[in-house]
């Protein structure tokens, strides 16, 4: 496949595949969000979310304003401030336990005049980073034991800790997985992988009998037994499938997911919006977002083995990994394939903070991608 | 740039993104699998489930059918009442609720309990909280007025109204009425298709229970779009979901017609007055059908229906479980006791059919019968005594005699086919089949060598033979009918709720019993000299214009009390069941009565009194009505 690339100032050109399919994935996310909203017109609650669209039109832009900025700036540069970027992302992190406002019993918001903002979703392309100057500098051919792996996974352990306490779930995962993917890179002894899971079911273990609350747990129990609990905790979860099952092969129609439209959904603007979408659009219009969010991972894959050094490769792979793992998060907790654990759906979930650590993301593929 | 280390070996990495790839892929293939099944293959049930969930659906409440005795009046019908329920979202547990325990006159207890109850149901959330949940049954008028009037000052409060089933006779019949209870989880869980919701009722014995089915009638619907929905769109959305099946009618239950004849029941329960524990059956000896079954001592079926509340029918059964009297037994079908002397014309029977009794022969009673090594007591000294005299005086030792000749099988053979020993096919209430006890039965049960005192004491109806009331009035129905064994009938017809005959229930015979005509008139002449002869056995107590033929009993009962039982009881359990078997009028009999005095002593003082009250009221009903059979159809108008 010849890559369509744009003249850009001589130099460097710009991705286009990238490009349109971030703008395209987040315009249906608007017409979406629209529709998704649309239940809170005149409603005695919530009403303040019944024209997030047009904010949402707002970060959109600010954000690929931000991404053009991160894409201009030549990656390589990133490996330098690395450390102090994290260190900054990390303090900002402690802050939230001293300024946190709170949102539903757990503590992420930070108030900056009139934004807030969640200090946790930018910490993500600062974990990538970091662990990609670790990933650069580690440059040796014999394949890597489980010790050689600790420091990198410190450098995602350190804000896991910071959200874990927040209480985040969702977050914490992001940033171990994306920190994995980005390690499964370089080679690796067959026996550190062994361990590797060993451990991890060990402190999987430990993390649900000592580190998780009560309503994360329960989240948990009831992705494993949906049909216990149907008052509670499961309700979203299957309230989530109705409406994704109720679209069928060819959808309710714009505007006329009933399960939406009545409520149904918890926190559709955020945690469920592809039900609504699966709702309207049915089996096929499903297809073509889980197509457009493929081929975006994809995508990323190939940027990360066309990347010139091994800065920009890793970088490239924890950049998509944060979008891959996010995507396929929030979409397998709609279906009912995971657990609930509350994160967005890149692109296309309403929130400035997640709109732009997405787009800051996407702006370090591009910068990565424009010079291979 | 140049401060940049620039390390291009990106080599090690190569082999590692087709990993990546595959990986990607797979997570995927995975979610477009998953959503093919959530979309394609269930999508009718996703669908199905998200109608549920905007269509809401208000049950149209059906009425339960009336049921009537013979002459049409009201055994069982239904009574407007009110319950209340509560919104636990909707209601202001701190103003609201204090004012809802004050005119509901809840007391402390019961009212904190009811408030914690509905606080956590309100502070769980959930679509249960914004369901009614129910606070109180059968509220007064002046609570529903009060609730009603001051609507405005009771969100959240809702009074719906519920029928209750009502018996305006209290206990009588109860036992064959049957009375009303909760559908339990068994049934909601075991017959989804029958259509109860929890918190229905149904029968639970008697005709409630067997004829449930036809009395329940067919609840109706009516379907509409979720509160909700915006109102712009309701109209569509109507239009859309409902099409035209959104309302159906209930159907109502039927009504039932019941053989039985209230105040020939009344007779009965009050000739019983006096005696704690028995049963009456009075059967019309040409059909069979049951004109009275009463069965002392009864219970409220009002009390147990669930009208005054859950606990009200708790406290009821706890009072009647505890009766070492047990009146939720049905006497005259659901126990089978000895029948004693009663059983006599059918022993001398298979006496005379298998030609061992010679009707002239006589037999010196002096009191007892020695048979083997034991000796077997009489009443009294009979001195000679024929079959006649035996049969009028009740003598035991001339019956000792036959029992010592007759095989057990051959007494036994001539009670099965006068039904004994099995069930009656009545229909309602379980029965108790009564034994007709044989040669085999007695050599499975006692290990032992079989034993002739056994047919001896078979003879005259004692041992190990057993009948249930009924099966004893059917039986002596058919000696006076001449031989037609009838199934006893309770229900007469079905009828649609204005008066239209859907199912009408003809006589049903249960067998013709082969028996020879003059074996039959010297068995009839037996039980009119009972009453007749000076030395009968009923004579003392007969009553001056009551026109019966029968045969006294007085059944032993086995003296095995449980240990530390209460000495006053264990007395009153000792005691002999008083019976009487017989029928009216002696020449051409229309009814045949059966009276159980359980524990009552003698029969023939105890039994037949009230045997003699029942007919003389059945005679005298009888003989008002004819009186006015014409007008009884109109009667029967003015009692709906």
């Amino acid at each position: 496949m010849a890559r369509h690339t744009v003249s850009f100032r001589g130099g460097p050109h710009i991705d286009m595949w990238l490009l349109v399919v971030v703008v395209l994935i987040a315009s249906i996310g608007v017409v979406n969000l629209y529709s998704a909203t649309s239940a809170y017109v005149g409603a005695s609650q919530r009403s303040v979310l019944a024209d997030v669209y047009v904010t949402q039109i707002y970060w959109i832009v600010v954000g690929l304003l931000l991404a053009m900025l991160v894409a201009a700036i030549d990656y390589r540069h990133f490996e330098r401030l690395a450390p102090i970027l994290y260190v900054g992302g990390m303090l900002v992190l402690l802050l939230v336990f001293v300024l946190a406002t709170d949102v539903r019993g757990s503590q992420r918001w930070l108030k900056l005049g009139s934004f807030t903002f969640q200090p946790s979703e930018f910490m993500k392309p600062l974990v990538v980073l970091m662990v990609a100057r670790h990933i650069h500098g580690d440059h040796r051919t014999d394949a890597r034991g489980l010790l050689d792996m600790v420091v990198p996974l410190t450098y995602a352990a350190l804000p896991t800790a910071a959200v874990m306490l927040q209480p985040d779930l969702g977050t914490s995962l992001i940033y171990l997985l994306t920190t994995l993917s980005m390690l499964m890179i370089t080679r690796i002894r067959a026996t550190a992988m062994v361990w590797g899971l060993g451990l991890t079911t060990g402190a999987g273990y430990l993390l649900w009998e000592f580190g998780m609350r009560e309503y994360q747990k329960n989240r948990i129990r009831s992705f494993l037994d949906p049909e216990a609990d149907k008052a509670d905790t499961a309700w979203h979860a299957l309230q989530a499938q109705t409406a994704i099952g109720n679209g069928g092969v060819i959808g309710e129609g714009f505007m006329q997911g009933t399960q939406n439209q009545f409520g149904f959904l918890p926190d559709q603007h955020s945690d469920f919006p592809f039900a609504v979408f699966a709702e309207e659009f049915g089996f096929l219009g499903s297809l073509v977002l889980l197509i457009l969010y493929c081929f975006l991972a994809l995508w990323t894959i190939r940027i990360a083995s066309q990347a010139k050094d091994r800065f920009g490769a890793a970088v490239a792979v924890g950049a998509g990994g944060v979008v891959f793992w996010q995507a396929t998060f929030n979409l397998g907790m709609s279906m009912g394939l995971l657990p609930v654990v509350g994160v967005t759906l890149p692109l296309f979930s309403y929130g400035g903070s997640s709109l732009l650590t997405m787009l800051i993301c996407l702006g370090l593929l591009m910068s990565v991608s424009m010079r291979n | 740039m140049a401060t940049l280390i620039q390390r291009s070996d990106v080599g090690e990495f190569r082999k590692r993104y087709r990993w990546l790839r595959l990986f990607v892929v797979l997570a995927f293939l995975a979610m477009a699998v998953r959503l093919f099944i959530l979309q394609v293959i269930e999508g009718d049930v996703h669908d199905a489930e998200a109608r549920r969930n905007i269509i809401g659906e208000t049950r149209l409440a059906t009425t339960r059918g009336v049921i009537r005795d013979a002459l049409g009046r009201v055994l069982a019908s239904n009574r407007p009442a009110y319950d209340v329920h509560i919104v636990p979202s909707q209601v202001d547990l701190e103003e609201t609720w204090p004012r809802i325990a004050a005119v509901l006159k809840v007391d402390a207890d019961k009212e904190k309990e009811l408030l914690e109850r509905i606080r956590g149901i309100a502070l769980k959330g959930g679509p249960r909280a914004d369901q009614s949940t129910l606070l109180a049954v059968d509220v007064s008028r002046d609570v529903v007025a009060m609730l009603e009037t001051h609507r405005s000052d009771f969100r959240g409060v809702r009074v719906s109204p519920a029928a209750v089933r009502s018996y305006p006779y209290g206990e009588l019949g109860a036992h064959m009425l049957g009375y009303m209870r909760e559908v339990d989880a068994e049934i909601l869980a075991e017959q989804p298709d029958a259509g109860y919701r929890a918190g229905d009722r149904l029968g639970a014995v008697g005709v409630e229970h067997r004829w449930e089915s036809y009395l329940r009638g067919q609840r109706g619907f009516q379907r509409f779009i979720s509160k909700k929905a915006r109102r712009e769109h309701v109209e569509e959305l109507q239009k859309r979901y409902l099409g035209g099946d959104h309302l159906e009618d209930p159907t109502p239950g039927r009504d039932i017609s019941l053989t039985l004849d209230v105040d020939l029941m009344r007779s009965a329960s009050e000739a019983m007055r006096g005696h704690l524990a028995g049963a009456v059956v009075v059967v019309d000896v040409r059909t069979g059908r049951l004109l009275a079954a009463l069965s002392k001592p009864s219970f409220d079926a009002n009390a147990v229906s669930g009208g005054s509340g859950k606990d009200a029918v708790r406290e009821a059964f706890t009072r009647y479980y505890a009766d070492p009297l047990k009146p939720t037994l049905d006497r005259t079908i659901s126990a089978a006791y000895p029948p004693g002397s009663t059983y006599k014309p059918f022993s001398a029977l298979s006496g005379l059919e298998s030609g061992l009794l010679d009707p002239f022969g006589r037999v010196d009673c002096r009191g007892g019968y020695e048979y083997g090594k034991r000796y077997f007591r009489c009443t009294g000294v009979h001195r000679n005594v024929n079959l006649h005299d035996a049969i009028v005086q009740s003598c035991n030792t001339y019956f000792y005699e036959l029992g010592s000749r007759i095989q057990i099988d051959a007494l036994a053979e001539v009670g099965t086919r006068f039904g004994f020993g099995a069930a009656t096919g009545i229909g309602v209430n379980p029965e108790a089949r009564g034994r007709m006890p044989t040669r085999a039965w007695y050599t499975r049960r006692y290990k032992g060598a079989f034993r002739g005192g056994f047919t001896l004491l078979a003879a005259i109806g004692q041992g190990a033979t057993t009948v249930n009331v009924v099966q004893l009035a059917l039986a002596y129905a058919a000696l006076a009918n001449g031989g037609t064994l009838y199934r006893p009938q309770v229900v007469r017809s079905i009828e649609t709720a204005d008066g239209t005959v859907v199912q009408d229930f003809p006589p049903r015979v249960r067998r013709l019993v082969d028996v020879e005509p003059r074996h039959l008139d010297r068995l009839l002449t037996g039980l009119a000299g009972v009453v007749a002869d000076r030395d009968g056995t009923a004579h003392a107590e007969r009553m001056e214009g009551v026109d019966l033929a029968g045969k006294t009993g007085t059944a032993q009962v086995s003296q095995i009390a449980p240990r530390g039982s209460d000495q006053a009881q264990v007395q009153y359990f000792h005691r002999d069941h008083a019976w009487f078997a017989g029928y009216s009028p002696v020449v051409s009999p229309e009814i045949a009565v059966v009276v159980l005095v359980e524990h009552g002593g003698g029969g023939g003082k105890n039994a037949v009194p009230v045997a003699m009250k029942v007919v003389a009221d059945w005679q005298r009903l009888k003989a008002e009505r004819l009186g006015r059979s014409s007008d009884r159809s109109s009667d029967r108008k003015e009692q709906r």
